[in-house]
């Protein structure tokens, strides 16, 4: 379909408004983290990188990464390994109260945060356990399976099942199917899964602060250093935590690109 | 082309699904390099009785038997036999040459091995060699199907099987491909068993025909063999345009609806009309009669529809409240049948066949 020259403006326009409104909020953190003074107002008279040195030298900021780091790994890894399973069950088997089965996992995802982080702070205080940074790690495991299920299921829905009977009929075992078939070609949804568990866990707050106890994650310490104690490191820290997001995408995105040219290398 | 001992027999072979028996207790003996073609409507049991064969189903009861050994107890990826299916099913993260080389790859074959099988394989398909290094999506569907072929070839497996894989296929490229894996079928001697609902398919390549109906064989036999002579009004209909006229047990030793009849003519053909039997005659076979020409079985009627089938020129005739009659006529220049007209029609007894059941 060709597009007429209103409808492309349009569409530009329509795209610089969903930029700017999604990216010039950040752009403000990022200017009062360089900015000299201690509050941020506009213009910025003179700028200063002192508290990026500040925050990279902080034993405390080490420590909340080193938390936030951990706990977001093991989401990463259980949920995706959980979410394989669980999208291979929905999509290549059919048993009884499977699609109900499916509902109810994905009904995590549609409590509010704060909500489901209560009723697990209860539950574990009821049970007995003291909340640290591995409870956190179960309450985020609560809402962000789901996510890697779904997101891998869409992924195992779209591939054609005698793909697999394909590769068994031909002397396969069950493992070497899984290897040579499913697994590559659920690929692309295993990675975007766990990039989604990865940030969503990283940047959590409303699950974190019910559930982490004594211990602290990145998201959490800004919010209580927003409400007493700020310092620019606080938007300093926060920048930092953009920009390790923004690395991790970057290496998802290269990820299947290095994984091909690999494969071309192997077959030539 | 057939010998002595059977490659496959199935013995009562019996599938039910939550109580609904798709499979019912057949029985079936393939020869060494048949070229064997399962044909039926959708839900006759064809593709449950290939997904037992293959091993992706297990059946209720009944045996498989590939020679002297028992198939069905063998696991699916340890059965020496390799389906072709109706999706193709070539993997899509992997290259021309990569698909063609998986079951070998499988077997732990070495890598120089693999690809000189793999380029024997594309000559044999009529692929050009380069096509190794392709990926399956720059391919066309005619490319896919022989590479999905030569895939299986490379599994070098006792028996092939094929789950429909021309149908999604245009016109023209499937009566090529058609022709194209009936000559591969000579060329390599395999035994090969084709799934399909296209009996067109069929005849143009197998040697034996089954036709299925409601999980049961209906009738076992060469093409031509079916097609002449149907044992049941379903396979009679199956095969392509027929008329078919119910016995009248009541009125006459050969008495059937709608038609004048030379008794002494439908005696010596043995044409007795039992209750429940139809007197079967295809439209190639119905003339039109002039003034005077006597034929075994006559009947009239007036034209009601003209529909040109390229050689042939097919008519409905319409009879009263009877079944209109079909009749073909080959082109040869004279003026087609007015719309409306009235006519008289016949056909011998020899062109005829008795159908004893439905």
């Amino acid at each position: 379909m060709k597009t007429g020259r209103f409808l492309t403006a349009a569409l530009y326009l329509y795209g610089i408004a969903i930029l700017v409104a999604l990216y010039l909020p950040l752009l403000s953190v990022g200017f009062a983290s360089i900015s000299k003074s201690r509050y941020l107002s506009f213009p910025v008279r003179r700028y200063a990188f002192e508290w990026y040195g500040e925050a990279l030298s902080s034993g405390t900021v080490a420590d909340l990464v080193v938390t936030s780091l951990i706990t977001a790994a093991l989401v990463t890894l259980v949920s995706v390994v959980v979410g394989f399973f669980g999208a291979l069950a929905f999509a290549r088997y059919s048993w009884r109260y499977r699609k109900l089965f499916q509902k109810f996992v994905l009904l995590p995802i549609f409590f509010p945060q704060t909500v489901l982080g209560l009723a697990l702070l209860m539950w574990f205080n009821a049970i007995g356990i003291v909340p640290s940074w591995k409870t956190a790690v179960v309450a985020h495991l609560v809402w962000i399976t789901p996510i890697t299920t779904l997101i891998i299921a869409i992924r195992a829905y779209s591939f054609d099942p005698a793909l697999e009977e394909a590769a068994r009929d031909m002397g396969c075992t069950t493992l070497q199917t899984l290897k040579e078939v499913t697994l590559p070609l659920l690929a692309p949804g295993i990675v975007s899964a766990g990039l989604f568990a990865f940030l969503l866990s990283w940047g959590n707050f409303p699950l974190s602060l019910f559930t982490t106890g004594a211990d602290s994650t990145l998201p959490e310490w800004l919010y209580a250093k927003m409400v007493s104690g700020y310092s620019p490191l606080v938007p300093t820290v926060g920048m930092l935590s953009v920009f390790a997001s923004a690395l991790l995408l970057l290496i998802a995105i290269a990820i299947p690109f290095l994984i091909n040219r690999a494969r071309s290398t192997e077959s030539a | 082309m057939s010998q002595n001992q059977p490659i496959l027999r199935l013995a009562g072979l019996l599938k039910k699904f939550n109580g609904f028996t798709a499979l019912d207790s057949v029985d079936l003996s393939v020869s060494e390099g048949e070229f064997l073609a399962i044909v039926g409507p959708s839900g006759s049991g064809k593709t449950t009785l290939i997904r037992l064969l293959v091993g992706m189903d297990e059946q209720t009861d009944g045996t498989i038997w590939l020679r002297d050994e028992r198939l069905d107890t063998v696991p699916a990826n340890e059965r020496p036999t390799c389906m072709v299916f109706q999706s193709l099913a070539l993997f899509p993260h992997r290259t021309v040459g990569q698909n063609i080389e998986f079951p070998l790859k499988i077997r732990k074959v070495d890598a120089a091995r693999r690809k000189e099988r793999a380029l024997e394989l594309l000559n044999l398909l009529r692929l050009p060699e380069h096509y190794y290094d392709r990926r399956i999506n720059e391919c066309s569907g005619g490319e896919r199907q022989r590479i999905a072929l030569a895939r299986a070839l490379a599994f070098d497996p006792e028996i092939l099987f094929f789950d429909e894989p021309l149908s999604a296929l245009d016109y023209r490229l499937r009566k090529t491909l058609e022709k194209e894996l009936k000559d591969l079928h000579q060329r390599t001697g395999k035994t090969f068993i084709y799934i399909t609902h296209s009996l067109e398919e069929a005849m143009v390549m197998s040697d034996r025909i089954a036709i299925m109906r409601k999980g049961q064989f209906e009738q076992i036999g060469p093409g031509e063999e079916i097609y002449a002579r149907p044992q049941s009004r379903f396979v009679a209909e199956f095969m392509g345009e027929v008329n078919l006229f119910p016995a009248r047990p009541g009125e006459g030793a050969h008495a059937f609806e709608g038609l004048a009849v030379d008794d002494k003519a439908a005696a010596q053909q043995g044409l007795i009309a039992a209750e429940g039997a139809y007197l079967m005659v295809r439209p190639e076979k119905v003339r039109v009669l002039e003034e005077g020409e006597r034929a075994d079985f006559t009947t009239a009627g007036t034209v009601h529809a003209g529909y040109l089938l390229g050689s042939r020129r097919q008519y409905e005739i319409e009879r009263g409240d009877q079944k209109p009659l079909i009749i073909e006529i080959v082109q040869d220049g004279s003026p087609p049948l007015a719309d409306g007209a009235r006519v008289r029609l016949g056909f011998d007894a020899g062109d005829t066949h008795l159908v004893e059941r439905d």
